[in-house]
């Protein structure tokens, strides 16, 4: 304790205990989980992602969406709200977060939790009115606007197919749309694909779950 | 300034101690810097916070700048009190503590000559690094380069700077301890040691594992967890107890009662400070063992903050001495911070009580009144400490030391207070799955509209320190000025 | 805050003692340790990498990973919450002329000839035209509901029926299944007529709301 390499030998071995069981074992059991198949076609569970999803994951975690959202339905012995609530039909495993690049856990509810909103509201425009103002759908909600993801701009010729229908004080000028930006479109495909309702081995789901 | 010898004390052997001002004058200028650029950090952050909890009673606050949105400035926010404000000012009090504790000044025998002025400019160096990272970090988190890792949110290069200038300034707070000229080690010295070790570890390996090169994301979970845990109790937590250990005793005229305690409760800290992080995991994605030693983690670390509190709140206190020294008050709140952490920690890591609690405001009030109240408060015992010795006269303004204090502790009591009730409150609502959630959202509203004024009188107190210390730098410079230096 | 005070560099500590702990506070920290190691040792699966949920909460033993059955009833009223309230209310009462009542509505209840089939039928595609209820005639539209899954119908049924004093048997996602296959050639919303029209289909008697399958 008053020797330098003895108190260093010290901090080290305890250190290493909660290196150890956080760091070590996670990287090298939990790391190294792999997909399981799907019996009903030739996919698997976690299904991948297509390529605007992985690119979506990249626009979830410079936008912040971490910050207020969660992903992560909790284990049934801690409680049983996510479930009740709809969130999830079951506790999120650790083989659920396989296909991100990050895991968005998220340690703030201050949003719904996301990791079952692909099956919650499958509805691409939804969610792209809900992004450019989430009051407008959501009364209430303290969401910011995220219309630096989208383009208001002059009609050319026909309105475009992806242009938002809004309504009443959100609609822009007479003459112009407001089109989604690739980021936008990127994301919600990643919304869209959140989903932890297929079974696992670890973590079954029963044939008529709760409510989606 | 003459040495005053204790009839008891005896020197380690051999050569005659530094002599304070020397050991002073060798870290004058690092230190300073280091700590005004905490408070400069300080002061953004605490602007930040403000805003960000403005925005959540007002989504539409600063709505014209779409991009100024709560997912970019909370981060923002909360990097700047954690890298830019509370390690930097760690860094600045570590090495001012151990520098004087081992009673060695920076650079040992050349610390007057040309080696001591080198080593100066070298941590001068890495200091402007660190705050080059702090900064184009946080520049980048707000242009759209998060990484999305909570707490680790600054982009590579950034992260890289950090772990490098770290290192640059932190090796020789290790290494000063190795050439101490006084023999036996104080406690305050093995916080220091472990502190210095572990930064660059923890760090180096979140960074490594999360945002440069991210192992499969089914592991991220428990490692992310364990980087909040140590960060905050292997980092910057033992550098405020170095404080406390370093100058309490001395302060009051006192010394430690139960020293075996404080031995026990540093390695028991040192234990349990990273599995600790594991309760903002608790009943997450990560088998039941984890979230079992979460639980226990989190009860359990109760006892290291027992022992340390045992040792430094059972020394004999004489009151007058203890209301004329705002450092030792700072330090004595820095505790029963510590102490109704480990309180809401434990409470917070019970299965029933997390279930319902967790990702509300309960839990975020942990969080600031760690940061805010239990590493905040004595590091700012230190600054009110060190800078008088470091510029050799009585710098401070007592009233706006008083203010700062004040309106610290008001702020502190009254955000985590609000926190805690409104997270306690939204989580029972959000227990029951009847209720909507765009219910619990407005039900929130009363308790976020105080919570922004908490902030702004948070605000107002680092405005008074930033007043004060500007007063107490500025008339240094004028005074030199003045003495035609 | 003068620096004549004190010297860091002094040694300190030399005068540091070593009090002896009380021994209810040695009992108290070694309770601790024990909770523990017991809390660890009983909560954690048997360390396997597999087990998530503690095994605190399986008391009926085996599978360990059944979910536990939530009440439809739970379900209902929030999904309820959700998508009928604007018109129909919080309190089942809908507003006068405008959205009828649910409570001791014979639609809901399935009195006289009113049945099953046809409550779940206007729900999936919703009513048009003047519509009698509790003796008052409703003349609004309601929309269709059928993008719901049948557990989703099932749900908000069974808590209609059993809320406001209203007191009828649960609704299966099996029958929601078959009703919705049968009258799939339906494309608008009912009229009454034309749902008075279909012959009334009761459930088959089950054994409640559990479902049959896992």
């Amino acid at each position: 304790m008053h020797r330098l390499p003895t108190l260093l030998s010290g901090i080290f071995l305890v250190f290493l205990t909660s290196w150890l069981g956080l760091v070590a074992y996670p990287s090298l059991h939990l790391g190294r989980l792999t997909p399981v198949p799907d019996p009903d076609n030739g996919g698997s569970f976690p299904p991948t992602y297509g390529g605007q999803a992985i690119a979506g994951q990249r626009v979830y975690a410079t936008e912040g969406c971490i910050s207020c959202h969660s992903q992560q339905i909790r284990q049934l012995s801690i409680t049983t709200s996510d479930v009740d609530r709809g969130w999830g039909v079951r506790p999120s495993v650790a083989r659920d977060y396989l296909r991100d690049s990050t895991a968005f856990l998220g340690s703030r509810r201050l949003g719904q939790d996301l990791s079952n909103v692909g099956v919650r509201r499958p509805d691409a425009k939804w969610h792209l009115i809900h992004l450019y103002h989430p009051a407008a759908v959501c009364e209430g909600s303290v969401m910011p606007c995220f219309s630096h993801l989208f383009l208001t701009r002059k009609i050319q010729g026909q309105r475009a197919d992806d242009a938002l229908n809004l309504t009443g004080d959100d609609a822009p000028k007479e003459g112009y749309e407001v089109v989604p930006t690739a980021e936008a479109k990127n994301l919600v495909a990643y919304l869209l694909a959140l989903r932890h309702d297929y079974p696992l081995p670890e973590a079954p789901v029963k044939k008529n779950g709760a409510a989606k | 300034m003459s040495d005053h010898t204790l009839p008891h004390h005896h020197v380690n052997s051999g050569h005659e101690p530094f002599d304070s001002k020397a050991i002073d004058a060798s870290v004058r200028l690092p230190v300073i810097i280091l700590f005004g650029n905490a408070i400069h950090w300080l002061l953004i952050g605490s602007l930040l916070s403000l805003i960000v909890s403005v925005k959540l009673i007002a989504p539409g606050f600063l709505g014209g700048v779409s991009f100024m949105t709560y997912g970019r400035l909370a981060p923002m926010a909360r990097d700047l009190m954690l890298y830019g404000w509370a390690s930097q000012a760690a860094l600045g009090a570590g090495i001012w503590l151990m520098a004087r504790l081992c009673g060695r000044p920076l650079g040992g025998e050349y610390s007057g000559g040309f080696g001591g002025s080198l080593l100066r400019t070298l941590i001068i160096s890495a200091t402007v690094l660190w705050n080059l990272a702090v900064l184009l970090g946080t520049l980048a988190i707000l242009a759209g380069y998060s990484s999305g890792v909570e707490w680790l949110e600054y982009p590579n290069w950034a992260s890289a700077m950090l772990l490098l200038s770290f290192l640059l300034i932190g090796i020789w707070a290790v290494l000063l301890f190795d050439r101490r000229s006084t023999g036996r080690a104080e406690v305050a010295q093995w916080y220091l040691v472990a502190a210095f070790c572990w930064f660059p570890w923890v760090y180096g390996t979140a960074n490594l594992l999360l945002v440069w090169k991210p192992i499969q994301a089914s592991a991220q979970g428990p490692i992310q967890s364990w980087y909040c845990g140590s960060l905050l109790a292997l980092w910057l937590l033992p550098v405020a107890l170095a404080g406390a250990y370093a100058l309490l005793p001395r302060l009051l005229g006192s010394h430690l009662n139960r020293r075996h305690l404080a031995t026990l409760g540093f390695w028991m800290l040192l234990f349990l400070g990273g599995w600790n992080g594991m309760d903002r995991l608790i009943g997450g994605p990560v088998p039941a063992w984890m979230t079992s030693a979460g639980v226990v983690a989190g009860v359990l670390f109760l006892i290291p903050i027992f022992m340390v509190s045992m040792n430094l709140f059972g020394m004999s206190r004489n009151k007058t001495v203890v209301e004329a020294s705002y450092p030792i008050r700072f330090l004595l709140m820095g505790l029963y911070a510590l102490v109704i952490v480990g309180v809401i920690g434990a409470l917070a890591s019970l299965p029933d009580v997390s279930g319902a609690v967790r990702f509300t405001a309960f839990t975020e009030a942990k969080t600031q009144l760690w940061i805010l109240g239990a590493i905040s408060l004595p590091l700012f015992a230190v600054l009110y400490e060190s800078l008088p010795q470091l510029l050799g006269r009585d710098c401070w303004s007592p009233v706006l030391t008083g203010r700062h204090y004040t309106l610290t502790l008001v702020g502190i009591a009254m955000l985590v207070t609000l926190m805690l009730l409104g997270g306690l409150f939204t989580g029972i609502a959000l227990a029951d799955p009847t209720v909507s959630f765009l219910n619990i959202t407005s039900y929130s509203y009363p308790f976020h509209l105080m919570e922004c004024v908490a902030q702004l009188l948070l605000l107002i107190a680092v405005l008074t320190l930033g007043a004060n210390i500007t007063r107490a730098l500025a008339g240094d410079y004028l005074l030199n000025k003045h003495n035609g230096k | 805050m003068n620096q004549d005070h004190h010297h860091l560099q002094q040694e300190q500590g030399s005068e540091d003692t070593n009090r002896p702990l009380s021994p209810w506070l040695v009992g108290m920290f070694m309770f601790a340790l024990c909770w523990g190691a017991f809390y660890l040792a009983f909560n954690s699966g048997g360390f396997s990498q597999d087990v998530y949920e503690s095994n605190a909460v399986n008391w009926a033993g085996g599978g360990t990973q059944a979910a536990a059955p939530v009440d439809p009833k739970v379900v209902g009223k929030r999904l309820y919450t959700q998508n009928c309230v604007v018109c129909h209310q919080a309190n089942g009462m809908g507003v006068a002329g405008q959205f009828p009542p649910l409570a001791g509505s014979e639609w809901v209840l399935t009195e006289g000839n009113h049945a099953e089939n046809h409550l779940v039928m206007l729900v999936l595609n919703g009513l048009q035209g003047p519509f009698v209820v509790k003796g008052q005639t409703y003349n609004n539209a309601m929309v269709p509901w059928k993008q719901l899954s049948d557990e989703q119908i099932a749900d908000i049924l069974t808590y209609i029926r059993s809320d406001w004093g209203n007191n009828a048997p649960a609704i299966s996602p099996e029958f929601v299944t078959q009703i919705r296959k049968a009258e799939a050639a339906q494309s608008d919303s009912w009229t009454q007529e034309q749902l008075l029209a279909v012959p009334p289909v009761k459930p088959n008697v089950t054994s409640g709301a559990t479902p049959a399958s896992k």
